[in-house]
């Protein structure tokens, strides 16, 4: 996502400031915060696309002895029934953040859609989404999840759908907020006054000052649609046949790993849901300071 | 200030909300194709006992073919006999009934937590917002992130795995210890403490700091009121300053995030619940998860969402009540 981002595209407020001096991905890699974010972010990203292609074991190759602890063999140990826990994490990290990846995919189109239209044209469109965003942020999502993954025979692609429709609205409203501001902008006005069409004006004068918005917010869903996905598995909702961080979780309170004192299978996939929810706000306060300070430069 | 046509807009927002989680749970049991009862049953059983479908179809109320009258039934039911429906898993008991014995549990599992974990956020948050910029503020946030992006059920496996095995100075799981007889008496009341004790940790712990965070950013904000820098000027002592005139206009906004943040620690607890095997909705939800208790689901699902659009009705008047310079829609 970040890799397509067209620096001079962002500048927060284009009309005042002055010529941008440095890259943006520059300025964003100079920040600590959002750099550590980043890195955080990229080697959980490469380490489960590796796990994809190989793992030291196959990953649901399950003859191994039971309940072993970590050693040079097995850096994980094993399961209760036999799998190596590394090779297990190894192709679940791959899994729940691709879960991560495509809600974010899904939540992030929806809500900058919304936003957009309703932030633009106002009126009974603006009305109705609002209204309706509304009164999605008041339903519970989690039993919401709930109920609709015990109705519907949950596979990871639905999953992926159901929290994916359930994590824009948040987002629709922000974005909404901002263009509001946006439109009052000279530029913009003097563009609808010149007749320039709406879909043009929201895509090329106005679509380009919600980046920063639509990059915070991917990474929060991202990370929030992991921690969901690993709920919903966790309640023995979802694809348990899938492996993933939540289904490892799952068994291993199902399978009472507990009582085998088998930290080595419960500590890997929690903490890294925890440090990645630590990168997720670094990374948003990164790139909230270097924007605040580009804003700062009028 | 509360104008009346405040009330209005926000009461119709939450009977709208009310009546959309009604209806998406009356609609649901009837979007599976074909026969519910008989879908649900063969998925379970994988064999078609005849008297079964024909009581899971009068549980369901598919009874007619009109869904506007199945629904108006439905309504009436719901609304006049407070009527939810039978559980399939714990036959005969009525859903109702089920979630009124789990419910206190529930209850008291959140509102205790709740509680410790507003106060010792506010606490800490006045704490680290006054000193925001500085070393200790900056690391105190860094390990409160940290703690908001746990997750609640890993936490409590990991307490129970430390706390309960490796030094085993709580209760591994239940409500209270089976040898006691549930009663007035003091050994009860000491064994339902002892068992709550360490579920009530887990929520305090990954809900706190987030209140903390709130209460920070809204310190800081209040550094730049003219009022404090009067406070200041006044030679007012630094302590007084914190405590008496900006923690006091800082706290507004956190109640409200206390209140609205109830949803998120409504399925946190029913999260603790599950692992430690508490006798609490969140485990009865659970067990219908795992043995396809339709009805149950439903029941819980709707008194859960009832309950949290509810607290979000609270958080808007309480809103308008504490800042009368928040003038709303």
């Amino acid at each position: 996502m970040i890799g397509n981002y067209n620096p001079e595209n962002t500048n927060i407020q284009a009309s005042e400031l002055p010529p941008v001096k440095e890259n943006l991905l520059v300025q964003i890699w100079h920040n600590r915060k959002a750099r550590t974010g980043i890195m955080i972010i990229g080697f959980f990203a490469i380490f489960g696309i590796i796990g994809q292609i190989h793992t030291p074991y196959p990953a649901s190759f399950d003859n191994f002895p039971t309940w072993l602890p970590p050693s040079a063999k097995h850096w994980f140990g094993t399961d209760y029934d036999g799998h190596d826990v590394f090779s297990q994490f190894m192709y679940g990290t791959g899994v729940s953040l691709y879960v991560g990846a495509a809600v974010a995919l899904i939540a992030v189109s929806l809500g900058t859609m919304a936003g957009l239209v309703s932030g633009y044209y106002g009126g009974i469109v603006d009305n109705a989404l609002m209204r309706f965003v509304d009164i999605l942020l008041i339903l519970p999502t989690f039993p919401l999840l709930v109920i609709l993954s015990t109705y519907f025979k949950p596979t990871v692609t639905s999953t992926i759908i159901v929290i994916g429709i359930l994590s824009w609205p948040f987002m629709a409203r922000v974005i909404r907020s901002q263009i509001l501001t946006v439109k009052q902008r000279p530029f913009v006005q003097a563009s609808i006054l010149a007749g320039m069409p709406g879909y043009q004006i929201m895509l090329k004068e106005i679509f380009k000052f919600t980046l920063p918005l639509i990059i915070i917010n991917a990474v929060y869903i991202f990370v929030g649609a992991i921690v969901a996905q690993a709920g919903l598995a966790f309640f023995g909702l979802g694809d348990l046949a899938s492996i993933n961080w939540g289904t490892m979780l799952y068994y291993a309170q199902s399978q009472d790993a507990v009582i085998y004192y088998a930290w080595w299978w419960i500590v890997p996939p929690g903490l890294s849901i925890a440090i990645l929810g630590i990168a997720a706000n670094f990374f948003g306060n990164g790139i909230t300071e270097v924007f605040g300070e580009r804003a700062g430069e009028v | 200030m509360i104008t009346r046509r405040y009330l209005i807009v926000r009461s119709s927002y939450a009977l709208a909300t009310a009546m959309i989680a009604i209806t998406l749970n009356f609609l649901l049991p009837r979007l599976i194709p074909g026969n519910p009862a008989a879908v649900i049953l063969f998925a379970n059983y994988h064999y078609l006992p005849p008297g079964k479908v024909k009581l899971l179809d009068s549980e369901f109320g598919l009874t007619t073919n009109n869904l506007g009258i199945e629904y108006l039934d439905y309504l009436k039911q719901l609304f006049l006999h407070f009527n939810l429906g039978v559980s399939f898993s714990y036959y005969p008991a009525t859903v109702a009934n089920l979630i009124e014995t789990h419910l206190p549990w529930t209850l008291y599992l959140l509102g205790v937590s709740t509680l410790v974990s507003s106060v010792l956020g506010v606490i800490t948050g006045r704490w680290i917002g006054w000193r925001a910029g500085s070393r200790g503020e900056s690391v105190t946030s860094s390990i409160f992130i940290g703690l908001t992006s746990l997750p609640y059920f890993w936490l409590a496996i990991i307490f129970i795995l430390v706390f309960a095995f490796m030094i085993p100075i709580f209760p591994l799981s239940g409500s209270f210890s089976i040898t006691i007889i549930p009663g007035p008496t003091l050994a009860f009341l000491g064994s339902v403490i002892t068992h709550s004790l360490l579920p009530i940790i887990t929520i305090v712990i990954t809900t706190f700091p987030a209140f903390a965070l709130t209460m920070r950013n809204t310190m800081v904000n209040q550094n730049k009121e003219d009022y404090l820098l009067m406070a200041k000027a006044k030679g007012l002592p630094k302590n007084v300053i914190e405590k008496r005139y900006a923690a006091r206009n800082a706290i507004l906004p956190v109640t409200t995030h206390i209140v609205l943040a109830f949803g998120y620690i409504v399925s946190g607890a029913f999260f603790v619940e599950v692992v430690f095997s508490y006798q609490g909705i969140g485990y009865l939800l659970y067990k219908a998860v795992t043995s396809y208790d339709y009805p149950l689901v439903d029941g819980i699902f709707l008194m859960i969402t009832i309950t949290v659009i509810i607290a979000n009705f609270v958080a808007d008047l309480l809103y308008a009540i504490l800042d009368p310079r928040v003038e709303l829609r």
